[in-house]
């Protein structure tokens, strides 16, 4: 998968998962979103629910089983959670490894 | 009463879950069976997966590959699979002292986790972990198995926290002595104490699996979406 695919399957997550939000709180979804630390536009159960949901759907969909919350992910000095660009970065890494 | 619920039962080829995952299958439900070895249930509607639920790998594997692509949803878990060994401390095997930790705590926190990802819809999901007497009565001997039995009520109650945004309840319900084969495994000395506990208990008797049953379907019911974060004992310990 190149990483301009892995954006938009990333893009679309957040986006659903955006739709849910009430007007007040929807958050503008692109590549600089911040998903976690300082000024990050998500609480942390929506993160939670973004990692499940790229997980299974890289899973089921796309045939590449990938654990995004193992201890490499966590040791990171900067976190692969940062925002949508540093979570498509850790995936594509994943992802090529295999 | 369960159609079209799935439902995993852990420990289903014996006691108490073999009973929980015939229950279930009498009333119409799909039944996704786990335990270590092989089932004797022959049933269109079971589906048995045979792996420890002491590896985490087993148990994750088993979700992504088999249950999340084939059945695609969960309704109901009754983390039931449990070991047992009865032993003073201090000449408790390490082996089976480990065990019990992976099997009896680590295991239902894995399968819940995993299940609870598949359940995060807007149909109600309900998470039954079976606990123990042992909790509150403290039996001599059974110090490993009595605090993962205690862990799994905290863990109940702490996913009941984090998983109630998903309409998924968390509860566990402590059966008192059940006539199974974890029972005959402890000693004639143990079998006596127990018989002695029970004798004291508000309601002396042992328990039978409708006792069991009633509490499961209390707790399974779609009408429980109020109930989480509990532990009921049977036979009025508390």
């Amino acid at each position: 998968m190149t990483k301009q695919e892995i954006t938009a399957i990333v893009i679309n997550q957040v986006e659903q998962l955006n739709d849910t939000f009430p007007d007040a709180q929807k958050i503008t979804v692109n590549e600089n979103t911040v998903l976690f630390g300082n000024g990050s536009s998500i609480d942390s159960l929506s993160l939670v629910s973004i990692i499940v949901d790229l997980e299974m759907l890289f899973s089921t969909e796309h045939g590449h089983d990938i654990s995004l919350t193992d201890d490499r992910a966590m040791a990171r000095e900067k976190s692969p959670f940062t925002n949508i660009t540093t979570l498509v970065d850790y995936i594509f890494e994943l992802i090529n490894e295999k | 009463m369960y159609k079209d619920k799935v439902v995993l039962v852990t420990g289903s080829s014996r006691g108490v879950g073999l009973e929980i995952a015939n229950h279930f299958l009498k009333h119409q439900a799909t039944v996704i069976g786990i335990s270590k070895g092989n089932s004797k249930i022959e049933n269109p509607n079971y589906h048995h997966f045979s792996l420890d639920i002491g590896d985490p790998a087993a148990i994750a594997s088993c979700f992504s590959t088999q249950i999340a692509k084939k059945f695609k949803r969960l309704d109901i878990v009754i983390n039931n699979a449990a070991v047992l060994t009865s032993q003073f401390s201090m000449i408790m095997p390490i082996k089976n002292a480990v065990d019990m930790v992976n099997v009896n705590l680590l295991g239902v926190f894995f399968v819940s986790r995993e299940a609870a990802k598949l359940m995060r819809n807007k149909e109600p999901g309900r998470i039954i972990n079976i606990g123990s007497m042992a909790v509150s009565l403290e039996p001599v001997g059974d110090s490993i198995y009595a605090a993962t039995k205690a862990g799994i009520n905290t863990l109940a109650n702490i996913m009941a926290k984090e998983f109630a945004s998903y309409n998924v309840t968390c509860n566990t319900l402590s059966i008192s002595a059940i006539e199974t084969d974890m029972l005959q495994q402890h000693s004639e000395v143990a079998q006596v104490k127990i018989k002695e506990i029970i004798k004291n208990l508000p309601i002396p008797r042992q328990a039978v699996i409708d006792d069991v049953l009633n509490v499961v379907d209390f707790f399974a019911s779609d009408r429980s979406s109020y109930i989480t974060a509990q532990t009921i004992y049977l036979g009025g310990i508390n």
